[in-house]
């Protein structure tokens, strides 16, 4: 992962395809912005895997939606980092899930992250707007 | 990185844990999206599918959690162990085969590879073998490299760069006589540094002190062999202390070496003597301690910081006062190595290799009969592969459990083959490393080195590999149209084919090595069955030649007195039916011209006792003596070369200085291979040379000469009990001992072409088999047709036979390549080394013949109806 260190946001080639192309109205995910998304998903509260697709799929007003295909080997990815943590828990409809929750390390990425993406957003910006 | 291997370890250990939590964790996904698209209005099949097109294949997600989860490696390989076990488990017949196969085959590596380890490769089993070094003189005709003791205090006492070099004769034969028993056994004179050279220690008492080899013939000290003690002095330690007889000499014994001792020669040393004492351990130099008599090897070891190059520079240069003033050409040098291996046989190295590129051949056709295997076996599983990718399982973790499978085969092979191996190993040293031509016991150390066994099982990886890529990669190139039968049987029968040539090339050759062992053995114009040998040594007991010579005539007397004895007789150079060379021809030829002979000095009746026809003319017999006319007896060749028009007898033939009379021309007995020129030979009596001393006799007699052994030697102990008999064994056993790369080449290869065979069979059987199988609906709708069974029959037979034939006939082509590269272990002429040809066509194609005759029978009994209903 030390191309992390050229790039200001981590990079992964494991899993290209972020978005379910299958619906028009839906944008591709930039590569590795998959990682920053579900680290603030979880920010918030714990949650399980079901409910952090829905939670980027809304807030993003259903403009990204994140493919289970990914979502999940993303999680297992993002768990062995020691970023997040999960625990089986009870969920709202009575059944066992298993819920990811940001760990302290976790959430030192995700503030590096979210910096690292406004300041290479706004640099783009920059470049685009410039007339 | 703490908590990345925990949660790896934990993935790993508690699999069975972890993967039900990944299969709740996405099926609880796909329930609540279900639940998600009821609610939104769908029926809840339409949800159902919905959710489950939306998610993707739920297999594959899970695999990419699990690389995700960065276990792939391990853990995948862990689970296609596992798999490849139950997969071993559920065809045990074709896991069998496999192991056993590739068992066999690395059982020859590995046996090669103990063989050349120990005859060609190891190093002395001394503390920093590295820096020991043997020195050789390479002076004259000589090729051992021995010096004389002269020559090597010159080295000893000059050399910078070898801190400590030892002199050692270290196959002396000694005559040793403890309470009254004397027996003859392997000795070695060797300078009182030796022992320290290669860190030895005493078991009792000590070794030689510099003292005790500093005075010519002053110190009778003797140090005995751990094994020589136990059994002559029944591990008494009131051994140390005692006298013994050596050679006739008076000695003290004053320390026992330690079992297993460092040993220069396969031949244990049972006394140890000191060199000072030379002129008792070695009798045929007038002096034995004199500037002439080259009798002693040079071992040392490297001062530090010096290499084995500074030391052969250095040697190079240094010159013994003997040397200085040789004539040109006599020194040919110093060299200076680091000994490796035990082998004393130039024939050995070129041995080696050859079973080595035998077991390389054998290793290949093991490989390629796996894959035929595997080919078959992947070609059943075809099904099973295409479920797997359909459900999202990834090529190349198909091909990797295939592979893994082979390996797993492989493994096992290669340690079967290592343990085989030891079997092998074992039964080489006993038939053919346990006794000299001589006699004597030897002793190799034959122990498998780790590098044997390193190699051995790097080669049953690698034959893994190459027999499963193949199948493996065809298992997913296209899982679901499945080869047909014809095609794959068309690469079978190349792979077979070959087989079978191999398998021909390496009877032929294990069968003309074999012929060409009891060529030796049996003999032409010899008989060696019901011989008996013995050498009687006066010498070691000081005998002047006047008293040697009523001895020897006492002793023929005595041996033939003994019943059952036919004729006896002797020779004065050499062994018997060897000796050594001379130059030989007619008066008045110049000596540029003349021919050099194989010769040897035979007693009375030597031809009728070994059988050798006399051709025209006679034998010698009591007739010649000293103050007869000089006579002489040519072998067939060297008379048909030097009167090629007839007339030996009677003529005058000139054999080293002296001209003799021919009185008879024998039938020659050649023991050369056909790498080396026929022999010529000429004979003179024994008792025309009146300084012949000791001899070697053969006693010709009715019965079992093993078992008349003791008795003839107690005939010859009747005249002087202390006359040394040696080599007291039968003339078969000599043979043998003479012969031996060409046994163990014929065992070895013998083996492999069994093997070979073997496989060829197996792999026959298979591929036929599975043809036959393919086309069960084409043979029973031409048997419904009308087509006679027999003809069925023979179509498949024709089959089998057309491609083992074709193989065959290649076999042959390789099988006179093969001749041509062990010709230097062939004796015998080639004339009919075609019959061997065609015996392993023979035996081959009758293999092939009974491999393909069970397919074809089950061919021929297909049963229309049901062949029809099958599809």
């Amino acid at each position: 992962m030390g191309s992390s260190t050229d790039l200001p946001l981590h990079f992964d080639t494991s899993w290209a395809t972020l978005l379910s192309k299958r619906k028009g109205e839906c944008m591709d995910l930039p590569q590795g912005t998959l990682d920053l998304l579900i680290l603030k998903a979880v920010a918030i509260e714990p949650q399980h895997g079901w409910a952090i697709a829905e939670r980027i799929h809304q807030i993003s007003n259903t403009a990204l939606r994140v493919n289970q295909g990914s979502l999940y080997p993303a999680l297992h990815r993002l768990e062995r980092r020691g970023w997040i943590k999960a625990s089986w828990d009870v969920s709202d409809n009575n059944r066992r899930a298993k819920y990811y929750e940001l760990t302290a390390k976790g959430r030192r990425q995700l503030e590096e992250q979210t910096d690292a993406w406004r300041s290479l957003t706004a640099a783009i910006n920059l470049l685009l707007d410039h007339n | 990185m703490f908590e990345d291997l925990r949660f790896r370890g934990r993935a790993l250990f508690r699999r069975r844990a972890v993967e039900r939590e990944l299969s709740d964790e996405l099926r609880f996904h796909l329930e609540r999206q279900i639940e998600r698209y009821i609610a939104s209005g769908l029926s809840r099949d339409e949800a159902r599918r919905r959710a489950g097109v939306e998610f993707g294949g739920v297999e594959q997600v899970a695999e990419q959690c699990r690389d995700a989860r960065g276990l792939a490696l391990i853990d995948t390989t862990v689970q296609d162990l596992r798999y490849g076990f139950r997969t071993m488990r559920r065809s045990p017949m074709f896991s069998i085969t496999a192991v056993a196969t590739v068992a066999l085959a690395t059982a020859a590596i590995a046996t090669v590879g103990c063989l050349a380890d120990t005859l060609l490769w190891r190093h002395l089993r001394v503390e920093h073998p590295e820096e020991i070094v043997s020195v050789s003189a390479l002076r004259g005709r000589r090729t051992d490299g021995t010096v004389s003791y002269p020559d090597y205090v010159t080295f000893r006492n000059r050399t910078t760069t070898v801190g400590a070099l030892a002199a050692h004769y270290s196959t002396a034969p000694l005559f040793v006589s403890v309470g009254g028993n004397a027996l003859e056994v392997n000795g070695a004179v060797v300078s009182a540094n030796y022992f320290s050279l290669f860190g030895m220690q005493p078991a009792l008492g000590r070794f030689f002190q510099p003292e005790e080899d500093r005075v010519p013939d002053r110190d009778r000290v003797a140090v005995l062999g751990y094994d020589f003690w136990q059994k002559a002095f029944a591990a008494e330690p009131a051994a140390v202390g005692s006298a013994i007889g050596i050679n006739g000499a008076a000695f003290t014994v004053i320390g026992v070496a330690r079992p297993d001792p460092v040993s220069l020669t396969p031949l244990p040393v049972n006394v140890y003597i000191p060199t000072m004492m030379l002129r008792v351990g070695y009798r045929w130099c007038d002096d034995s301690l004199a500037v002439g008599c080259t009798v002693l090897g040079m071992t040392g070891r490297l001062a530090p910081g010096r290499s084995t190059a500074d030391a052969a520079a250095e040697f190079a240069a240094i010159m013994p006062p003997a040397w200085v003033n040789a004539p040109v050409g006599q020194n040919r040098g110093v060299q200076v190595r680091s000994p490796r291996g035990m082998s004393e046989d130039d024939q050995e190295p070129r041995l080696v290799a050859t079973l080595a590129a035998v077991a390389v051949v054998l290793l290949v056709v093991c490989c390629a009969n796996v894959a035929g295997l595997l080919g078959a076996q992947s070609l059943a599983r075809r099904a099973e592969f295409a479920i797997r990718v359909s459900l999202g399982a990834a090529p190349l973790r198909i091909v990797r459990q295939v592979m893994t499978e082979s390996l797993l085969l492989a493994c096992a092979g290669g340690v079967g083959g290592v343990l085989l191996s030891r079997m092998f190993i074992a039964a080489l040293a006993r038939m053919f490393f346990s006794v000299d031509d001589e006699g004597h016991s030897l002793y190799y150390d034959f122990s498998q080195s780790n590098g044997t066994v390193l190699v051995t099982l790097i080669a049953a990886v690698v034959a893994g590999t190459v027999f499963s890529i193949m199948p493996a990669l065809r298992s997913v190139r296209n899982p679901a149209a499945s080869k047909t039968a014809s095609a794959r049987w068309s690469t079978a029968r190349w792979l077979l084919a070959a087989q079978a040539a191999v398998a021909v090339a390496m009877l032929a050759t294990a069968a003309l090595l074999a012929f060409s062992a009891r060529t030796v053995l049996e003999g032409r114009n010899y008989e060696s069955a019901h011989v008996a040998l013995m050498r009687v040594r006066p010498r070691l007991l000081k005998y002047t030649p006047d008293r040697a010579q009523r001895f020897q005539h006492d002793a023929i007397e005595q041996l033939r007195a003994v019943p059952s004895v036919q004729s006896v007789s002797m020779v004065g150079i050499g062994t018997v039916l060897g000796g050594a060379s001379t130059q030989a021809g007619l008066p008045g030829w110049p000596s540029t011209q003349r021919l050099t002979v194989g010769y040897n000095e035979v007693g009375p009746a030597y031809f009728a006792t070994l059988r050798t026809p006399v051709l025209s003319g006679r034998e010698f017999d009591d007739r010649d003596t000293v103050r007869s006319p000089p006579v002489a007896v040519v072998g067939e060749a060297l008379a048909a070369r030097l009167w090629p028009d007839g007339g030996a007898l009677g003529s005058t033939v000139v054999v080293g200085d002296g001209a003799r009379q021919v009185v008879g021309v024998v039938g020659d007995v050649s023991m050369k291979s056909r790498d080396e020129p026929a022999d010529l030979w000429v004979f003179t009596p024994f008792w025309q040379n009146p300084k012949q001393i000791d001899s070697r006799i053969a006693i010709r007699t009715a019965g079992d000469p093993a078992a008349l052994l003791p008795e003839l030697a107690r005939a010859v102990h009747r005249i002087d009990a202390n006359v040394p008999i040696a080599e007291t064994i039968t003339l078969p056993v000599r043979l043998s001992g003479l012969t031996r790369p060409v046994r163990v080449g014929a065992t070895f290869i013998g083996y492999a072409a069994a093997l070979a065979m073997l496989l060829t069979a197996v792999g026959l059987y298979g591929a036929l088999a599975f043809a036959v199988s393919r086309r069960t609906k084409e043979i029973g709708i031409r048997v419904a047709l009308g087509a006679p069974r027999r003809g069925v029959l023979a179509s498949v037979v024709n089959e089998g036979l057309r491609v083992i034939l074709a193989g065959a006939a290649a076999g042959v082509g390789l099988a006179v390549v093969a001749a041509r590269t062990v010709s230097h272990l062939l004796y015998g002429a080639a004339g009919a080394d075609w019959l061997f040809y065609a015996a392993a066509v023979s035996v081959v194609a009758a293999v092939g013949l009974g491999a393909s005759l069970v397919p074809a029978c089950r061919a021929a009994a297909i049963d229309p109806v049901v062949a029809l209903r099958q599809e």
